[in-house]
């Protein structure tokens, strides 16, 4: 565990993380430490974001330094073997008619960064395809997501849909700015969340 | 056109504001639709002006935003918000003089055909990739690149001609062989400054955006038209000059939101630099609108300095100095700034309330109501919050308790507007009818 590299990305030093990447690398360090080193750092901005010491664009940076440093380690990671469990699936997307994304891709982030296996379908995505996906899948939770109050109606097709599919014991949770209790019992969704890390403790509890 | 007295420069913001909203609610030249409708009307924008003006009112207004809705109800569809403006003024007038609201309730047109001549990028739209149920959507993306700020900050008016338009429209493209103005000044430069026109595809350019202006002047002047009408019917409006804050303008529109939200780390004095030369554009530009229009309040909606966008020093540090100074520069010249924060602007309270008293006029989606009025009591009109979720799948049992709850909060408040947070596409007439009356039991 680098400490220094952990600190780094908490601290949103992108160059100093991207640094201490390479040279962790050239020192010898296993690219599997370096992505455990990762997982810590943004365990850290979760719980800061909770708290709300931390904010959209503390979760977008830490995005963005762990996709470069993925990259770095990228070369030297396939030699290793991963084998790496998963939480869970989640399905996710932006719901029919509604093609906001930003939203949609934090959650997809954190999802994926706090060990569930996230199948993104995208935008403006009909509640067939998400029935397909999780049929496809096997997942255990969808995660819709919609900006406008058109995407009320979407989201209750979609949740509609996957009852009628037989899928009664697969997970909904929505999310959006525009969301609240009486959409989510609208929509007949399990449950609602505000932001990235509410979906992230809804998948856990859900898991 | 609002002109400005001789001493004009001698008056105190207060002064000026004044005479503004003098003008304003004078509706000068309005030929109304009968004595009683101007009654209705003179009643109404009275009593409007003085929440703005921090008066106090005779009875709370009430201001459902459901503009959507009321062309929804009539069954023109998102297509028909794009492309059919000319069917908006039946349904909208119906539904006025039938709801007989406090204030003008109208749908906002986008001119589709224009879109389409331009090639618009930056937003997509019922007919072109949505369906017909929805009007338009913002595509976000980078339409200035992160090493481009220094561009921009130089010549911002020379960036928006030459680099940014192009990128927003394809038609625009050859926008890109534009001269330097500035640079004209022997006859010699004026020659070579006309050489692009010369050219065949700045030439097919230049007739397109006739073409799109051709549009655009059918545009105005059906909405023109329609809010004539609504006025001489006794429905007078807040509608006004709209603009956006200089970080919302740069996040929005140039650097799409991953990008501002990592300039903040990577490139903060580029951002603050950005956003600083945004503030004269603004100013001067939002003024001389008002002036035009004989506008006395100026809107714009807030973006991504809400709660949870940003931390507090991140927003004190990049979102509000400039956003501040905008409003300052307005207010130097009378103007109101009318502030729609849509989601939670909770963290903000204390900050905002630093404005000038009767300086703004909030209007809050999420915001705890309790909260805003506690710090904005005497300093702000404020307006809001039913939440659009309660408006479209609530029952009216419940809307109605929600908005005796927000009635109780403003009671004897010198300036509150009843309103929605979010727009409203999907209610019911019954829902409508009780926010409507509410405030008149």
């Amino acid at each position: 565990m680098s400490e220094e590299l952990v600190k780094a990305i908490v601290e949103m030093r992108e160059q100093d993380a991207l640094q201490l990447t390479r040279d962790l690398l050239d020192g010898g360090s296993s690219p599997l430490d370096i992505l455990d080193d990762c997982r810590a750092a943004m365990e850290v901005v979760g719980r800061r974001f909770e708290t709300g010491e931390a904010f959209i664009p503390e979760l977008i940076l830490a995005g963005e330094m762990l996709k470069q440093i993925s990259e770095l380690i990228k070369p030297r990671l396939e030699a290793e073997t991963v084998g790496e469990e998963k939480l869970g699936t989640v399905v996710l997307g932006t719901v029919e008619g509604d093609i906001h994304d930003i939203a949609k891709d934090i959650v997809g982030f954190m999802l994926d960064i706090n060990g569930f296996k996230v199948i993104d379908l995208g935008v403006d995505v009909p509640p067939a395809r998400f029935v397909e996906a999780v049929r496809e899948s096997g997942a255990k939770i969808v995660a819709l997501s919609g900006f406008l109050t058109l995407a009320y109606d979407p989201m209750k097709a979609t949740v509609a849909a996957l009852k009628e599919a037989g899928f009664a014991d697969v997970k909904v949770m929505i999310g959006g700015g525009q969301i609240d209790d009486h959409i989510c019992e609208y929509t007949g969704a399990d449950a609602w969340g505000r932001d990235a890390m509410a979906a992230v403790n809804l998948a856990r509890q859900w898991s | 056109m609002f002109v400005k007295p001789d001493n004009w420069d001698q008056l105190s913001p207060e002064e000026k504001k004044k005479i503004r909203l003098d003008y304003w609610e004078s509706s000068e030249g309005l030929v109304f639709a009968s004595p009683e409708a101007e009654a209705r009307y003179r009643e109404r924008i009275h009593r409007l002006r003085n929440a703005i003006d921090l008066n106090g009112t005779d009875r709370i207004i009430s201001n459902p935003s459901v503009g959507s809705y009321a062309l929804r109800r009539a069954g023109l569809t998102g297509y028909d918000m794009v492309y059919n403006y000319d069917k908006f003024f039946d349904p909208i007038m119906e539904f006025n003089n039938e709801f007989q609201p406090d204030l003008a309730i109208n749908g906002f047109p986008y001119p589709g055909p224009v879109f389409d001549i331009l090639g618009l990028q930056t937003y997509v739209w019922s007919g072109q990739r949505l369906s017909e149920e929805y009007d338009i959507q913002a595509v976000e993306g980078e339409y200035m690149m992160a090493d481009e700020y220094a561009d921009f900050i130089m010549d911002p008016s020379g960036f928006w001609l030459k680099t940014y338009l192009p990128r927003m429209c394809s038609a625009l493209e050859p926008l890109r062989k534009m001269p330097d103005l500035p640079r004209i000044s022997e006859i010699v430069d004026l020659g070579g400054a006309l050489l692009p026109f010369g050219m065949p595809d700045v030439q097919e350019m230049l007739k397109k955006l006739m073409e799109a202006g051709n549009e655009a002047m059918r545009w105005i002047s059906t909405m023109g038209k329609l809010g004539g009408a609504l006025a001489a019917a006794g429905f007078p409006s807040l509608s006004s000059v709209f603009w956006k804050v200089p970080f919302d303008f740069l996040g929005d529109t140039l650097r799409g939101t991953k990008g501002i939200m990592t300039d903040m780390y990577r490139r903060p004095k580029d951002v603050l630099a950005a956003c600083e030369a945004y503030v004269p554009i603004l100013v001067s530009g939002i003024t001389k609108a008002c002036d035009a229009m004989g506008a006395p309040v100026a809107m714009a909606p807030l973006h991504k300095g809400a709660d949870g966008f940003m931390s507090q020093e991140q927003f004190e540090t990049f979102y509000w100095p400039t956003f501040k100074a905008v409003m300052l520069g307005l207010w130097e010249e009378g103007i109101v700034s009318f502030l729609f924060a849509e989601g939670g602007y909770n963290s903000r309270l204390e900050t905002i309330a630093e404005m000038p008293k009767g300086s703004t006029v909030w209007w809050f989606d999420q915001t705890d109501m309790r909260r805003a009025k506690e710090a904005l009591e005497g300093r702000a009109c404020i307006q809001g919050n039913v939440p659009a979720s309660l408006m479209t799948t609530g029952t009216v049992e419940q809307l109605r308790a929600y908005c005796e709850d927000l009635l109780e909060v403003f009671s004897g408040s010198a300036g509150f507007i009843l309103a929605n947070g979010a727009g409203v596409d999907k209610t019911t007439d019954e829902h409508v009818r009780t926010m409507i009356e509410i405030v008149r039991q």
